[in-house]
């Protein structure tokens, strides 16, 4: 699986502009999926036929949109202006580089003073950095990027003992994830249904109506969250990265379903799969998406934790990667929803 | 000339209160399509038909409100106590002329004498410093006038001079307008065309939710007026759009990335009929492409762009030879299958 999760993280695919990580991931389902369609804002929706005769409806959710920039301004030297795709911290960008397609770019800081310079370090933002492809003049930029041309981060896949580092594991982790599920399920009783949603970092935009016309009985977003076991981290919260994937109760977006907590409460328990409980005092998944489309669905998340995510280098364990596999499986398998 | 803008941008209609501009609006446009709705809501719904059976639906949409004030108070000394309806920047009001209420009354906002103001000089005031004069001395003598609840409005007739148009509600009575061009121009061949005229835009997006439900359509492109920002105190690299600099196009806005598909449709467009545009240089901003996009099961669109200087504001100034390349755009887009059949090129 890590060869998979290197193969679909390594791909730049930012928010909007999510076709290419699709089109692998399609291919990697191939043969392990009854059909599949791409909706009319971009989702890959794919599916398993249940053989049961009035088969129940699971949907799995995961983004398949990655944190990026996009390019505002070309100046006369050739030099970019770049807005955040997403939450972005401009500081992140600082001492890395950025891809546009084939194009690498250098970010660096604007300052007239050493004082200014050292001002707009110390309060980095999109207003006082720009990019600096190496060409000299807008003409020389202008044959490589435009205005309105999407980028990430240009960092790899690497791995550190158990623990699994690349750029925008934040959410291809879930792709890999639901990709294994299918692949490792042969025929389900009831009908499974695969999510690959579109903009969920400018705004949940693809699982707002990704299940309007499947109208699924469940909907289980899987999304990385935050983590309290690094040094003088998040005190009110208790994440550890290694202790199995975390059932999310509640976050800033949405409180997940009851019926969906205990569902994979239940799986977890009755596979022995190491679990953890979450509550996050801030951010959102998918769920709150699922939530309110149509008369409303049961929603709920599953999340692997990452640290320093939104950073080039999000980092999780793979064995709780492996853990999330097993307990998505065993409720596809389950009749609990 | 636009034939439309002037009458179009001086009536009133701040969120919620656009019944004037619905009204003003359909009188002008019934006869010229086949079917003319006004929903529950107060979105006003065009349609002309193409004749052809099962036909695809593109929708186009501009909103009818614009930012305003709101009484909130009445207070002992006579003078009203307001709030913004939408995003409204308390230092444009200073020094202007608003009207209230449905009589529209003459009204002035002011603000402490410079010989008065100490640091307060350099902070921008605070709303609940903002009072709205209309000429009562008591509280008594103004409440047989105005009520709570009332709306407030710029006071600001439009004009024009060289290449510019001046005045309020280009956001997005601009939009109404190349409507309303399009309204007069197109004859649908091949897809029917709907035109909606939605509600409460800027207050978050509240009217075009209920279109889009009751409509249905493959794909949406939406018309609006937008910020120039292109003044002195932002460098150049970071203006949002340019007076005479054509149509803007957006790529991403709040919450949003433009379809992209759509996206390259309208600027192939406008590229083969060599009609001059730019890309807005900002990616916020609210646009009901962004509801469309998350309501029901999804509908593409993307957005064309009047540049707008010191949008928001009762002096706001857009540029003729924009406006006009705004018209001759849309209408290309619309003449044409490739930008309903683009949303195909997922499948």
């Amino acid at each position: 699986m890590k060869e998979l999760i290197k193969k679909i993280a390594e791909i730049s695919a930012p928010s909007g502009r999510e076709l290419p990580v699709l089109k692998v991931i399609l291919a990697e389902l191939e043969n392990y999926i009854d059909g599949y369609r791409f909706d009319s804002v971009g989702n890959l929706i794919v599916w398993k036929k249940g053989y049961a005769e009035n088969p129940k409806k699971l949907l799995l959710d995961g983004h398949a949109d990655e944190i990026g920039v996009v390019i505002t301004n070309i100046d006369e030297k050739g030099f970019l202006r770049i807005d955040p795709v997403g939450g972005v911290n401009p500081l992140m960008l600082l001492g890395t580089t950025i891809r546009f397609n084939g194009t690498i770019g250098i970010v660096s800081m604007e300052g007239e003073t050493a004082k200014e310079l050292t001002d707009n370090y110390s309060k980095p933002s999109f207003d006082n950095l720009f990019v600096d492809i190496g060409v000299n003049s807008k003409a020389e930029a202008l044959s490589k990027v435009h205005i309105g041309m999407f980028g990430t981060y240009n960092a790899g896949y690497c791995e550190f003992e158990d623990k699994i580092v690349s750029k925008s594991l934040d959410d291809r982790i879930a792709c890999a994830i639901i990709i294994q599920v299918f692949k490792e399920i042969r025929q389900p009783e009831n009908d499974l249904y695969g999510v690959f949603s579109v903009q969920e970092e400018v705004g949940l935009v693809g699982a707002s109506v990704a299940a309007f016309d499947i109208k699924p009985d469940m909907a289980v977003a899987i999304d990385v969250t935050a983590y309290s076991d690094t040094p003088k981290t998040f005190k009110r919260m208790d994440i550890n990265l290694g202790n199995g994937p975390a059932i999310k109760v509640k976050d800033k977006a949405s409180i997940s379903d009851e019926k969906v907590v205990n569902a994979l409460i239940d799986a977890a328990k009755s596979e022995g799969i190491p679990y953890q409980m979450e509550v996050l005092i801030f951010g959102g998944t998918n769920a709150a998406g699922y939530q309110m489309t149509g008369a409303g669905i049961k929603s709920g998340t599953l999340s692997i934790p990452c640290r320093y995510v939104h950073s080039p280098h999000e980092m999780v364990s793979y064995s709780d990667v492996q853990n999330a596999v097993k307990l998505l499986k065993k409720l596809a398998l389950s009749n609990k929803y | 000339m636009s034939k439309y803008l002037k009458d179009l941008c001086e009536l009133n209609g701040a969120s919620g209160n656009e019944k004037a501009v619905r009204e003003h609006i359909k009188k002008i446009i019934e006869s010229k399509v086949d079917t003319i709705i006004e929903d529950p809501i107060g979105n006003l719904i065009a349609i002309k038909k193409c004749g052809k059976t099962d036909a695809k639906k593109l929708l186009l949409m501009a909103h009818t409100d614009e930012v305003g004030l709101m009484v909130t108070s009445i207070e002992s000394d006579g003078r009203l106590a307001v709030q913004p309806v939408g995003g409204v920047d308390p230092r444009v009001l200073l020094g202007k002329r608003v009207v209230v209420g449905e009589k529209s009354l003459n009204g002035v906002i002011g603000y402490k004498a410079i010989h008065l103001q100490k640091e307060d000089f350099s902070t921008p005031p605070k709303w609940n410093s903002i009072r709205v004069e209309i000429g009562c001395n008591t509280k008594e003598e103004a409440e047989k006038q105005v009520e709570l609840g009332d709306y407030v409005h710029f006071y600001s007739p439009f004009e024009e001079y060289e290449n510019r148009y001046v005045g309020k509600a280009f956001d997005d009575r601009a939009g109404c307008a190349v409507l309303m061009e399009i309204i007069e121009k197109v004859t649908p061949q091949n897809f029917d065309l709907y035109f909606a005229f939605v509600v409460q835009e800027e207050i978050g997006l509240r009217g075009s939710g209920a279109v889009l439900k009751h409509v249905r359509p493959n794909a949406l492109l939406v018309f609006e007026g937008t910020t120039a920002g292109d003044n002195p105190e932002l460098k150049e690299e970071r203006w949002s759009t340019h007076l005479d600099n054509g149509p803007a196009l957006s790529y991403l806005q709040s919450g949003y990335v433009i379809n992209e598909l759509l996206f390259n449709s309208v600027r192939k467009t406008a590229e083969t009929n060599q009609i001059p545009y730019q890309m807005k240089g900002r990616t916020v901003g609210g646009t009901d492409a962004t509801r469309a996009a998350r309501t029901y099961f999804g509908v593409p669109g993307a957005v064309i762009n009047v540049p707008s200087r010191y949008i928001h504001s009762p002096v706001s100034v857009i540029s003729k030879s924009d406006f006009s390349y705004v018209v001759e755009l849309a209408t290309k887009v619309v003449c044409s299958d490739d930008y309903i059949n683009a949303v195909e090129g997922w499948k």
